[in-house]
């Protein structure tokens, strides 16, 4: 039963996946040669994204693999409704990005990619963690 | 019952909201007497630049609804309150207008619509969390 708990859930490695690729993506070409995550005239607003699903995956991890205890609630949100809402805004970033980019590099895809692996990991926890914010 | 009334952080919402707005058709960034706003999709990355607009907006326009037009919307949308999507919204605004301030901008100066959006995002938060505390229990 335990080790059932262990095992991470579709939701849940759709965050971590997510997560992981934003991540790589963030050190890939993002626009006219520069990197998502440190590139002149891109840091810190691209980074902001990264930061969002990176945030989400290491929660999801360090529950799942550390067994770190983390407090129940950030503020008045549950982490249910924290993943949601990075998701959700790391999406939308990304989104907006891919149209404001003239020159799109391999990482304005990546980044993509993972947020919007994040984001539907995000909605699917929903459902398996019976939050009824969904469904 | 909270959202009939007309407190400091509904005005601070229905202002920053207002502002954040306004702020995004004047010089977004400008060198001499050139200047863009956030808007401009040749020199600021649009629609990102927007995000923070849509963010303040969408916050104003609920609280107006609730407050002056006794508009019913649902208590909670994907399973957040409104206080919740407003501080939420709020701090997506200030981080986005933060970062646009620090962000590398190749030689231009700040214009004044950026410094007016970053203001009003501030707004925007102060009015979130105190409405926050607002609908707290007492301790």
């Amino acid at each position: 039963m335990d080790e059932d708990k262990k095992q991470p859930t579709p939701g849940e490695w759709a965050i971590m996946g997510g997560g992981g690729v934003m991540l790589i993506g963030s050190f890939l070409d993002f626009s006219y040669g520069e990197s998502a995550l440190l590139g002149e005239g891109l840091f810190p607003v691209t980074t902001l994204m990264v930061l969002y699903g990176v945030v989400m995956a290491l929660q999801v991890a360090l529950t799942k693999f550390a067994n770190v205890s983390l407090p129940d609630r950030v503020l008045s949100f549950t982490w249910e409704q924290v993943h949601l809402v990075l998701g959700v805004f790391a999406a939308l970033m990304a989104v907006f990005w891919l149209v404001a980019a003239e020159d799109k590099g391999i990482g304005v895809f990546l980044v993509l990619l993972g947020a919007g692996a994040a984001c539907a990991g995000a909605f699917i926890i929903q459902k398996e963690r019976a939050t009824g914010a969904i469904g | 019952m909270a959202d009939s009334k007309v407190t400091p952080p509904v005005i601070l919402i229905l202002v920053g909201g207002g502002l954040v707005l306004i702020g995004s058709f004047l010089d977004f960034v400008s060198s001499g007497s050139f200047g863009v706003s956030a808007w401009d999709g040749d020199f600021v990355p649009f629609p990102v630049t927007i995000i923070p607009v849509l963010c303040g907006v969408a916050m104003a326009v609920h609280i107006g609804l609730t407050t002056f037009a006794s508009v019913n919307l649902p208590d909670k949308v994907l399973g957040l309150g409104w206080i919740q999507i407003h501080l939420a919204l709020a701090f997506q605004a200030v981080a986005l207008m933060v970062t646009f301030l620090i962000v590398e901008k190749g030689g231009a100066d700040i214009g004044i619509g950026l410094w007016l959006m970053l203001i009003a995002s501030i707004l925007l938060i102060v009015g979130a969390v105190m409405r926050e505390r607002e609908s707290a229990p007492a301790a």
